[in-house]
């Protein structure tokens, strides 16, 4: 076998061996004078941050964190007015009960409280708060008073292990003097509370919970506030209205109604108090849900045939259709930190299960492996999916549908209902912290809120049947 | 000097080697067609939707935004007690033959001055606390991840160095502490790991509460360890904004991870 050779040419390569050097120190003084300038510019600007004083903190995983031991002590008035009373009653219990649900808190009970409870800085005996009985690490205070037409509330956080510098809030609001503002004084400062020990994580006192509700005869949606009360009706339809989902900025709210042509979408006004235009789509159109930034709804729809998980402005036009495997596909969620996402419930491979796929309709995964899975509703970290669940679904299979939480990415599961009864519609709390779902364990369906981690499990709702609720954003 | 190019005129004789090549090509697009289409009947139209998505059940949720859970322990009231762990008096060793020199004894070591220096301060040694200041504790377990509760005795303690933050806020260093904890996820660190040395991460809190200028200031000398670490404050969004009675425009924070599977 022959090759082509070529024969290479050696060339030889000389190196310089004593290079001449390029700068010679001792013939130019000002180069080394600036030299020495350099380093030293150098030296100061590094060293200098450190020689300032800073502020620093030390700690670390594997201390053991409890939860914060905070004491709500009564508010005290501050004036004679008689109409002080019932206010403070209201305050108080509202405050404590905000800030128990707030779930952060390991509350004080009042019988350990001091018989003298402070209205004011000065009156604040720390010894009596910080060590048993009450042993409290943290304590908000105040007074109320009625003048006139209204009403003036100051609150403290202190911190009673720190005498030096216990001050952690020091607010003050004013209203007219009226149960509901009192009520609202108390979500403000449980709320600020909440935001400074929570880790900048805004409270939910002052959020609200859509649901649907037939009390008044046919299925209408309603409105409460987060603890389950100031119950009001919002739609007036006079036809079934299923899955309200107020938007973002808390000024619309989305819900599907069946009016003379079929289920269609309705776009309901909270300013306005009126359904406003809202193209008709065609087919069923179910489950509306909203981006995170407002700008776009997802629904389901079967105006093409087989329901399909479809996407449109949030005046309805843009309809672009997302989903097109068979199956039905309901109930879509947008993740809620990024937008860029959306988990839905498809019945493709025969039981419905639940998919993520983008928000532009690929990369469709399934995130379930057994059971039949329903509602997903997606975390607002953009962790986790809470989800209806009933893992061993069949003929004569015991239990029913529970709520599941589920970490996307390692799809890690933890089931957070257990006492029987259906579960199903969960959905997250503003602060990513709360759920709060249908359930009918005690008999009818109701809305029950609890933890995110299964515990304080209470329900909200009594009358008539309630269902499907949706915690607003903020 | 003349580049001495011996090139021969003569063909290569290329057949053998085409044919090899034309052969094993060949042989390469049957194994293709083979494994490809003839043999997986199974796998049609479900590619990338298919397959359950190994959903697997544990009892472990972790980055939920509430504090490690209820302490689990027979009495649900709080009472005195200093709880489960108790501490143990030190034993006093006395020699029955020394006499206390009066002088020398008095001398005290005078207290660290960390903040002003221009060198680092040495991270602190782990300091194991029996204190379990409010009533009955234990090992804090529950449906939540066993980070911060593996082995730690419940009862918070703080080494608040430097300056006087720590001193002055210091619920404001138990929120870091916890944010940090709830956001650390222990199963990105590789499985095999069952303990590692501590990693130490520094970080910046500005005004507003953003951690930034995220660092490993001393390695645990397992990379996903790190890693890990350096993702629980970047995944922090916020720790809340910083006290408004602090003058300061940041604060530094260094943070230390133990791990134990």
């Amino acid at each position: 076998m022959h090759y082509g050779h070529l024969k290479m040419e050696k060339y030889r390569i000389t190196i310089n061996s004593s290079p001449q050097p390029l700068l010679r120190m001792d013939d130019h003084p000002r180069i080394r004078f600036s030299l020495a300038l350099l380093i030293l510019v150098l030296v100061v600007t590094f060293l200098a941050p450190r020689s300032f004083a800073q502020d620093w903190i030390r700690t670390g995983t594997g201390l053991g964190v409890e939860k914060i031991r905070l004491a709500a002590a009564d508010f005290q008035p501050s004036t004679q007015d008689p109409k002080n009373t019932d206010l403070l009653k209201i305050f108080n219990d509202t405050l404590s009960n905000d800030l128990d649900n707030a779930g952060i808190f390991d509350m004080v009970s009042k019988s350990f409280h001091p018989t003298q409870v402070p209205g004011n800085p000065s009156q604040v005996r720390f010894e009596a708060w910080n060590g048993p009985p009450p042993n409290a690490a943290m304590l908000a205070f105040g007074d109320l008073g009625v003048t006139g037409n209204n009403v003036l509330v100051h609150g403290w956080l202190y911190d009673v292990k720190n005498v030096g510098s216990p001050q952690v809030l020091g607010k003050q609001y004013t209203d007219v003097a009226t149960t509901d503002a009192a009520r609202l004084i108390a979500h403000k400062f449980a709320d600020e509370i909440i935001f400074r020990l929570g880790g900048g994580v805004p409270g939910i006192a002052e959020s609200k919970i859509f649901f649907v509700s037939d009390r008044t005869g046919h299925k209408e949606i309603w409105a409460m506030d987060y603890d389950g009360s100031n119950q009001h009706q919002v739609t007036h339809l006079g036809t079934i209205s299923l899955s309200p989902r107020i938007s973002p900025d808390g000024t619309r709210l989305t819900l599907s109604s069946l009016t003379k042509t079929g289920w269609e979408l309705v776009m309901f006004s909270l300013d306005l108090n009126r359904a406003v235009s809202f193209p008709r789509m065609g087919g069923t159109n179910l489950s509306p849900a909203w981006s995170p930034d407002g700008t776009r709804i997802a629904f389901s729809s079967s105006r093409a045939g087989e329901s399909n998980i479809y996407s449109a402005d949030q005046s309805g036009s843009n309809l672009h259709r997302l989903t097109s495997d068979r199956g039905p596909d309901v109930g879509p969620t947008f993740n809620r930190k990024t937008g860029a996402q959306i988990a839905f419930v498809s019945g493709r491979t025969g039981l419905p299960q639940i998919y993520t796929m983008e928000a532009d309709g690929t990369n469709a995964q399934r995130v379930t492996d057994q059971g039949y899975a329903v509602s997903p509703n997606w975390s607002p970290n953009g962790q986790f999916l809470a989800l209806s669940w009933f893992r061993k679904y069949g003929p004569g299979a015991p239990g029913a549908n529970d709520i599941y939480i589920m970490d996307i990415a390692s799809k890690q599961w933890v089931q957070m209902t257990h006492d029987g009864g259906r579960n199903d519609f969960p959905c997250w709390s503003p602060d990513g912290r709360h759920i709060v779902f249908q359930s009918s364990r005690s008999g009818t369906e109701q809305i029950w809120t609890m933890l995110a981690d299964g515990t304080k499990v209470q329900q909200l709702t009594f009358s008539g049947r309630n269902s499907q609720p949706n915690w607003s954003w903020k | 000097m003349a580049a001495d190019t011996d090139i021969f005129l003569e063909h290569g004789n290329l057949g053998r080697p085409l044919a090899m090549s034309v052969g094993l090509h060949l042989a390469l697009a049957g194994i293709i067609v083979l494994f490809g289409v003839i043999l997986p009947a199974r796998r049609g139209a479900m590619w990338g939707a298919g397959g359950g998505g190994d959903a697997i059940g544990v009892s472990l949720v972790s980055t939920i935004p509430l504090p490690a859970s209820s302490i689990q322990t027979q009495n649900v009231v709080a009472n005195e007690s200093k709880g489960l762990s108790q501490s143990q008096p030190q034993e006093k060793h006395e020699e029955p033959d020394a006499i206390p020199i009066p002088d020398k004894a008095t001398k005290t070591k005078p207290k660290p001055v960390t903040s002003a220096s221009k060198a680092k301060p040495k991270p602190e040694p782990e300091e194991e606390t029996n204190e379990v200041p409010f009533g009955q504790g234990g090992p804090v377990s529950g449906p939540y991840g066993t980070f911060s509760a593996a082995g730690a005795k419940g009862g918070f303690g703080f080494q608040g160095g430097g300056g006087d933050f720590g001193s002055a806020y210091a619920w404001y260093v138990r929120v870091v502490q916890q944010k940090v904890s709830e956001n650390w996820l222990k199963y990105e660190v590789d499985p095999s790991i069952h303990q590692a040395n501590r990693v130490y991460v520094v970080f910046d809190i500005n005004r507003s509460g953003q951690p930034t200028n995220v660092q490993i200031e001393q390695s645990s000398g397992v990379p996903s360890l790190d890693q890990s670490a350096v993702r629980a404050i970047q995944r922090i969004d916020t720790f809340g904004p910083l006290p408004p009675q602090y003058a300061g425009n940041k604060v530094t924070v260094e943070f230390w991870f133990d791990y134990k599977r």
